[in-house]
């Protein structure tokens, strides 16, 4: 996957990068709306995330530019305005999906995996992980033809490890991505232990497998 | 008490005293110019005896001074001063008692002391005087009345602009865009008053909005930075050296990540609600958004053990989607992080009010405080402003909230109708 990240913030630009670098994909980043045009127009990429914020313009102007030269990249837009014109705007003049920071890296990788599978796979709604296969319409998970049953948090739970695999994902992220960022309401994360704990003896029961790894505390790893 | 009547009760006291201090002046005035003139007439009317007695060589029979009575005795009193005073008299005409004025004089007639008396009435005087009287009266009664009249009309017509600015200045919304209006009046201090208040009002009107302005931008601001906080950390987990220790660390580090972000989020919240820049309104079925959240939440309630009973109506209301979610968000929120372990949580929506009840320590919260920023129980780890938003909330749309301790459960308590 060729991805390019328009984020005038180093920071968050490089780890962006770093967090998608991996065997297969290649990352690129540009820090203003001059340099982001100027890829876009010499390039194609199968995926774009975009800030709306840049030091010199909005970077509504990449969605327009694509849209008239009719490129069919799948853009993200990342923007610290919570606003709701902003995210309206974006995806009206084409962008597939809008996040607010802050966000975690796995939300904006499930996201934009996510996006890209919308685009890519039209009609094959299928995702296959190993010899898991999850057929994304029916929402159902099957191991060598033989259904897992799932409840809908497991089944969320396993998109979301699937995208990020590989990674260590926080139980902030895992939190946050199938209880809404909402969730002032509780101070430790230690529920979700029960959830994969659910999940992980499910496909281990199923495929003989254990797809999960437990880093000290802070949370999971899917391999 | 009123201006207007502070205003006629002094003028009132004062027109009063002054009138019956003029009375009382003009009475004595009046009296000693009438007695001057009666005892004129006497001095005259000694004289004419005086001259009868010179002409006639005797004194005149008493009937000659038709109304007067004259008394002449005869005297051993060789001097006497002539003096005038106010006598009684015995009149024959209408039979009865009259006040006189009176004369005694001592005449010499051949050789002999006469002491003459002449007593003349006093009656017409004392009508002059009561006419006079009657008259001041009714002109004091209609002078009064006018005034009372005046002070009535002239006051609140001349105190109308007041009273304007001071209601629009009751009416001054600080979180309102719109100013307090110009009063015109052609008196100078309402002028000065008016323009004082347009001044004052439109300068914290506009500190007001710079410090919205300055919340948005701060907490805007701040969004990058716990951006590149939160994805550092995200890539740091990904090291494979990492030891116990640091990753406890690094956990304590995304709670509090997590914690400010929320509490940004809050304060634009906040401010959005109070600026108007809302999503539009729909109708949305409350007992949907409820059972919604039941669902989304049900994994943390038992892991909580906190066991919830439900009493859902079915109601409309209209507003936005977002808002209504976030508001049973927080009541959920409220209801979950300040419950005991095991707890219960019951929550009922009929005839248009949502109540929200929970277990948790028995001690009443302290109602007037409860919803202001900030304000939350010392053990408390949530941002302090989830009640705030929830009251911000109510306001915007006009639901009246509430907040009671029934039989150790904490009950709020929404009216949507």
């Amino acid at each position: 996957m060729k991805l390019l990240i328009i984020e005038d913030e180093q920071g968050l630009r490089e780890n962006i990068e770093k967090y998608f670098t991996e065997e297969g994909s290649i990352c690129e980043g540009c820090k203003d709306l001059k340099s982001a045009l100027y890829k876009v127009a010499l390039y194609t990429y199968d995926c774009i995330i975009l800030d709306i914020n840049l030091p010199d313009g909005e970077g509504f102007a990449v969605l327009e530019y694509l849209k008239a030269y009719r490129k069919d990249e799948c853009v993200l837009i990342i923007s610290a305005r919570n606003g709701l014109d902003d995210k309206l705007k974006g995806l009206n003049i084409g962008a597939d999906d809008y996040i607010t920071k802050p966000f975690h890296l796995a939300e904006l990788r499930a996201r934009l995996m996510a996006v890209f599978r919308r685009k890519n796979y039209g009609s094959n709604n299928t995702l296959n992980y190993q010899e898991l296969i999850i057929d994304l319409l029916g929402r159902t998970v099957t191991f060598q033809q033989k259904e897992i049953i799932l409840t809908r948090k497991e089944y969320e739970m396993l998109l979301y490890f699937i995208a990020n695999k590989g990674k260590v994902v926080s139980k902030n992220a895992i939190a946050e991505h199938l209880w809404g960022d909402n969730m002032d309401m509780i101070d430790s994360f230690d529920f979700i232990y029960t959830h994969i704990k659910n999940l992980r003896k499910k496909l281990l029961d199923s495929s003989g497998n254990d797809f999960f790894n437990s880093v000290y505390g802070v949370g999971y790893k899917f391999i | 008490m009123k201006l207007s009547a502070h205003y006629n009760k002094v003028s009132i006291i004062v027109s009063i005293a002054t009138l019956l201090i003029s009375a009382v002046i003009y009475y004595l005035a009046i009296n000693t110019i009438a007695q001057n003139q009666l005892d004129d007439n006497l001095s005259e009317e000694t004289e004419e005896v005086k001259n009868y007695v010179n002409l006639n060589g005797r004194f005149p029979k008493q009937v000659d001074f038709d109304e007067d009575q004259t008394l002449i005795r005869k005297t051993n009193i060789t001097a006497f001063k002539t003096r005038y005073f106010d006598t009684v008299y015995n009149d024959l005409k209408d039979k009865k008692i009259q006040p006189g004025r009176a004369v005694a004089t001592l005449m010499l007639y051949k050789s002999e002391n006469y002491l003459v008396t002449i007593i003349v009435s006093r009656e017409s005087t004392e009508y002059l005087i009561q006419t006079i009287f009657i008259i001041t009266l009714i002109l004091s009664l209609i002078l009064l009345t006018t005034l009372l009249v005046a002070n009535k009309y002239l006051l609140s017509g001349l105190w109308r602009p007041f009273y304007i600015i001071l209601s629009r200045v009751k009416e001054f919304n600080v979180a309102d865009s719109t100013q307090i209006a110009t009063v015109e009046s052609r008196v100078n201090e309402f002028q000065e008053l008016n323009d004082a208040v347009v001044t004052m009002s439109t300068r914290v009107s506009t500190d007001y909005q710079s410090l919205k302005a300055f919340t948005e931008n701060a907490s805007h601001e701040m969004m990058t930075p716990i951006a590149v906080i939160t994805s550092k950390l995200d890539t740091l987990i990904q090291d494979e050296r990492l030891i116990s220790d640091q990753l406890s660390q690094i956990t304590d580090i995304y709670a509090a990540t997590s914690r400010l972000s929320r509490l940004n989020q809050s304060l634009l919240l906040l401010v959005k609600i109070e600026n108007g820049l809302l999503p539009e309104d729909e109708p949305i079925n409350l007992k949907n958004v409820l059972l919604e959240k039941l669902q989304q939440f049900q994994e943390i309630v038992m892991d909580k053990r906190i066991e919830i009973f439900t009493e859902i109506d079915d109601l409309e209301v209209v507003a936005s989607k977002y808002l209504i979610d976030i508001l049973v968000n927080n009541l959920f929120s409220n209801a979950i992080r300040h419950n005991q372990m095991p707890g219960l949580i019951n929550i009922k929506l009929t005839n248009g009010v949502l109540e929200f009840q929970n277990s948790g320590n028995g001690n009443p919260l302290e109602q007037n405080l409860i919803f202001k920023r900030f304000y939350k129980g010392k053990s408390s780890e949530g941002t302090g402003l989830g009640l705030a938003v929830i009251k911000n909330i109510c306001i915007h749309y006009n639901y009246k909230i509430g907040y009671q301790l029934i039989g150790g459960l904490h009950s709020f308590t929404i009216h949507f109708l």
